[in-house]
Order: structure tokens, then sequence, then C-alpha cells
């Protein structure tokens, strides 16, 4: 498994605890952290947890149900930089209420969804590029 | 499994390994890493197998080759490595192990749990205090749950590497249980002691999850103990 993919599914499972906790604190005493909580809780356990993992797991399994390489490892590689510059950025422009963080978080997340989606599309729909997977 | 090439700044041959060895490792998704015999790791490891000529190949610490490889001799290299890996992968079978069927049965029946919400609320969520209770029936009960079972059962398969057994998987999936259970029956009725209580047993579930499956991603070097 590519080490970027395995580095992709480490850092959902970092997210996972992470949002986790954070739900927990301010279920315990909400004064603790400062912000909008559960919209940044929400968004690390769906953009950090579960789409982390799913971008993990999907670059590696998908060229190979679709039996062609993956259309570019550069994109991948950019997809998992820029995914994780804009969470970030997300969850401190919702902790300190800077809606522009938000923003600027949010171009990069999005950047990050189009780069996955379009090398996706452009790997299993890659008929007749000749290039397949040896079976050994 | 772990791709090195030993090299040296002034050999002009390197460059070409190099080149060969790094595509060959980025098809098949294997660790790669360069070493150079003027920098001190590189030193000590060219010194503790005698090194005579780089490049050097050695795959998972073993040294392998040496000089220039063209890329049918890389995969022919390969070959016995991505073998065993096989051998190790198809030993754990296609079919889903007890706790992984386990996991993904009981998501469905979150899935369900969580749809009682469209009935009751007359859309999924309602706009009341127990709206995280359907939300969770769905992302905890759901969405975590699947990745519970489709996680513990690919990733394993994915890289060759075993994942904790024994009483985790069944550990993780009853703090799961009571967890999304108690965080649900709590916001419902309002009492906030269980909704606490809920949240912790997750959190600790979704720990021995994260447990089980670092060493699937990052296994202990296999040749770490031998330096
Ligand atoms: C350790 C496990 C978890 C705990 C303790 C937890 C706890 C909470 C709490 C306390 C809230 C705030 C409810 C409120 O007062 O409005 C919340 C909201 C939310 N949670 Fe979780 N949660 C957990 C896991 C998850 C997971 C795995 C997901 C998604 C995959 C998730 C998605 C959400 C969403 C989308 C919201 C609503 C955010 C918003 O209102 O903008 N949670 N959770
Ligand atoms: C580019 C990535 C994303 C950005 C920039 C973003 C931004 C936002 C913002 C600004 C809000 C607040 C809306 C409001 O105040 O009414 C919000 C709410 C929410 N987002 Fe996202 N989001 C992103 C991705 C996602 C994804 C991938 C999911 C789910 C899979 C998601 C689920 C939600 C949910 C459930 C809410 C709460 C809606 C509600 O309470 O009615 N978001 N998001
Ligand atoms: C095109 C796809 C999607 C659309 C148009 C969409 C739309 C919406 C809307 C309008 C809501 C607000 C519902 C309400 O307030 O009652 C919502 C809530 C929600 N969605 Fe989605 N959604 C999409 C995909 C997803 C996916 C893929 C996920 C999970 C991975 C997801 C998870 C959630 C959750 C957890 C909530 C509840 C959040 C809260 O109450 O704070 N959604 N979605
Ligand atoms: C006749 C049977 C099979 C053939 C010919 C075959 C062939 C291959 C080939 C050529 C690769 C690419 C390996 C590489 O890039 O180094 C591969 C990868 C893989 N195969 Fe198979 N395979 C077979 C059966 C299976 C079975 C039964 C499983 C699982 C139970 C499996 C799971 C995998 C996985 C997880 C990978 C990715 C490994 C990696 O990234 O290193 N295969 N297979």
């Amino acid at each position: 498994m590519h080490k970027r993919n395995r580095l992709f599914v480490s850092i959902a499972l970092v997210y996972g605890l992470l949002g986790g906790l954070i739900a927990l604190v301010r279920l315990i005493d909400p004064s603790l952290i400062p912000g909008n909580v559960p919209r940044a809780h929400g968004h690390i356990m769906l953009l950090g947890f579960i789409l982390m993992m799913i971008y993990g797991i999907a670059l590696h399994v998908l060229p190979r149900f679709g039996g062609f390489p993956l259309y570019s490892e550069q994109m991948a590689d950019w997809q998992l930089y820029l995914a994780n510059a804009g969470l970030p950025l997300m969850i401190a422009g919702w902790l300190g209420w800077r809606d522009m963080l938000v923003m600027a978080g949010g171009v990069l997340t999005y950047g990050a969804i189009v780069l996955f989606g379009l090398n996706m599309i452009l790997t299993v729909r890659a008929k007749g590029r000749g290039k397949t997977i040896p079976v050994q | 499994m772990k791709i090195e090439l030993i090299v040296s700044g002034v050999c002009p041959f390197c460059l070409e390994a190099e080149k060969v060895w790094r595509a060959a490792a980025a098809d098949h998704g294997f660790e790669f890493a360069v070493l150079d015999i003027a920098q001190p790791e590189g030193a000590v490891l060219a010194q503790r197998l005698k090194l005579q000529t780089v490049p050097a190949l050695l795959i998972d610490g073993t040294l392998r080759a040496v000089g220039v490889q063209s890329p049918e001799e890389a995969l022919a290299l390969l070959q016995p490595a991505r073998q065993e890996a096989h051998d190790r992968m198809q030993q754990m079978g296609f079919t889903f192990s007890p706790d992984n069927r386990g996991f993904i049965l009981a998501a469905q029946a979150y899935l369900m749990l969580a749809g009682l919400g469209l009935l009751l609320n007359g859309s999924f969520l309602s706009d009341n205090a127990a709206r995280p209770a359907f939300l969770h029936l769905f992302t905890l009960g759901f969405m975590l749950f699947m990745i519970y079972g489709l996680a513990s059962h690919m990733l394993p398969r994915f890289t060759g590497n075993p994942i904790r057994e024994g009483v985790w998987p069944w550990l993780q999936m009853g703090l799961a249980h009571c967890g999304v259970i108690g965080h649900a029956v709590g916001y419902l009725a309002g009492w906030h002691t269980l909704i606490v209580v809920g949240a912790v047993l997750t959190w600790l579930s979704l720990a021995a999850f994260a447990f089980r499956v670092w060493p699937v991603l990052w296994p202990a070097e296999p040749y770490s103990n031998s330096r």
C-alpha cells in the first residue's frame, strides 16, 4: 500500500480521536473550548475521519478494482496536502469565529475533493489507455 | 515492503538505478529510500553489509543486488516478496471474519434505527434537543460501524500485515454498541450523564480501533532488531 494512502488512513484515525475528544470535552464543560464546537466537531468527523479514510482506501482499491493504475500519483499527493492544509484552517476559523479562515480552508478542502474526483474518474474510465496492472 | 538503494554521489550509474527503482517502487506501492554512502546512515549500512560496489539494492534490509537493473530485472527481484505478501493475503481469505461480519450487520440495524427518525420527527432530524440522537445513530451507528467492518477487513489485505485480534475487536464492538445506544438514549431521555457515558465509551472504542489498525499501517520494521 502506497505510503501516501497509509498516511490518509492514519491521519483519519487521528482526526477521529481528536474530533471525538473535543465533542467529549464540550459535553463535560461547554466553556472549555471556545467557538462553534459542534460545527468543528462535525467537520473533523466528516472531512477528517470519514472522508480521509475513504480517500486512503479508495486511492488504493479503485485502481485495482478498475484494472488500471491510478491516473496521477501527483494529483493524489496534492490531494493529501490540500486536504490537510484546508481542514485545520476550517477548524481554526470555526473555533475562532473567523469566517474568512473557514472560507480559505474550505477552498483548499474543496480543491482536494475535486482532485480526488477527477483522478478517480480518469482512472476508472481509463479504457483503452493501454497500460493495465499486470496480473502475475 | 521497503526498498533501499545505496548510492554514492560520484557514481555515474547510480542516477539510472535510482530512476528504475523509484518507478518500480511507485508502481507497486512499496516504500523507497535512497541512502548515500557519504552520509552517516548510508555509511553505517555499507559497513555492516561490507559493500564493495554501488549502487546496491536492499529489500527489507537484505542485500539483493548490485549494479543497475533493467525494469524487467527489477520486477523479477520484487517477485518473491510480492509472492510472500500475496500468500499471506490469500491465507486471510476473501470472506468476512465473524467480528467484521458483526460490525457490518450492526451497521445495517443502526441505519434502520436512524431511519425511524423519519417516522418520529417527520424529517430525518428534529430541531429539538434530541437532534443528536438520530444524527449519531446514523454517523456512529451506521458510518462508524461500516468503517470498522470494512477497514478491518481490507487494510490487512492491502498491506499484508496482520491486525490485532483476540479480545480487541470484541472489546471495540462492545464499547461501540454501549456507546452509541447510551448516547442516543441519553439524548432522547434528556439524561446528560448517560450522554457523556455513551460518548466516553464510543471514544474508547475508537481508540481500540486505532490501536488495532496502527500496526497494520506501520509495522515494526522487519530488520530493525538486527541493527
Ligand atoms: C466519539 C464519538 C462522538 C461523540 C462523543 C460525539 C458527540 C457529539 C456532540 C456532543 C455533538 C453536539 C450536539 C449539539 O449539542 O448540537 C455532536 C454533533 C455532531 N456530530 Fe458527533 N460525536 C461523535 C462522533 C461523530 C461521528 C463519527 C460523526 C460523523 C461521522 C459525527 C458527526 C456529528 C455532526 C455532523 C454533528 C452536528 C454538527 C453541527 O451541528 O454542525 N459525530 N456530536
Ligand atoms: C469543502 C468542504 C466544506 C466546507 C467549506 C463546508 C462548510 C460548511 C459551513 C460554512 C457550514 C455552516 C452552514 C451554516 O452556517 O448554515 C457547514 C455546515 C455543515 N456541513 Fe459542511 N462544509 C464542507 C464539507 C462538508 C462535507 C463533506 C459534509 C458531509 C459529508 C458536510 C456536512 C455539513 C453539515 C452536516 C453541516 C450542518 C448543516 C446543518 O446543521 O444544517 N460539510 N459546512
Ligand atoms: C449531495 C449530497 C448531500 C446533500 C445534498 C446533503 C444535504 C444535507 C442537508 C440539506 C442537511 C440538513 C438536513 C437537516 O437539517 O435536517 C444535511 C444534513 C446532514 N448530512 Fe448531508 N447531504 C449530502 C451528503 C452527505 C453525506 C455524503 C454525508 C455523510 C458522509 C452527509 C451527512 C449528513 C449529516 C450527518 C447531516 C446532519 C447534520 C446536522 O444535523 O448537524 N450528507 N445534509
Ligand atoms: C490468482 C489470484 C491473484 C492474482 C493473480 C493476483 C494478482 C495481483 C497483482 C499482480 C497485484 C499487484 C501487486 C503489486 O503491485 O505488487 C496484486 C495486488 C494485491 N492483491 Fe492480488 N492477486 C490474486 C489473488 C488475491 C487474493 C485472493 C487477495 C486477497 C484475499 C488479493 C489481494 C491483493 C491485494 C490487497 C493487493 C495489493 C497489494 C499491494 O499493494 O502490495 N489478491 N494482486
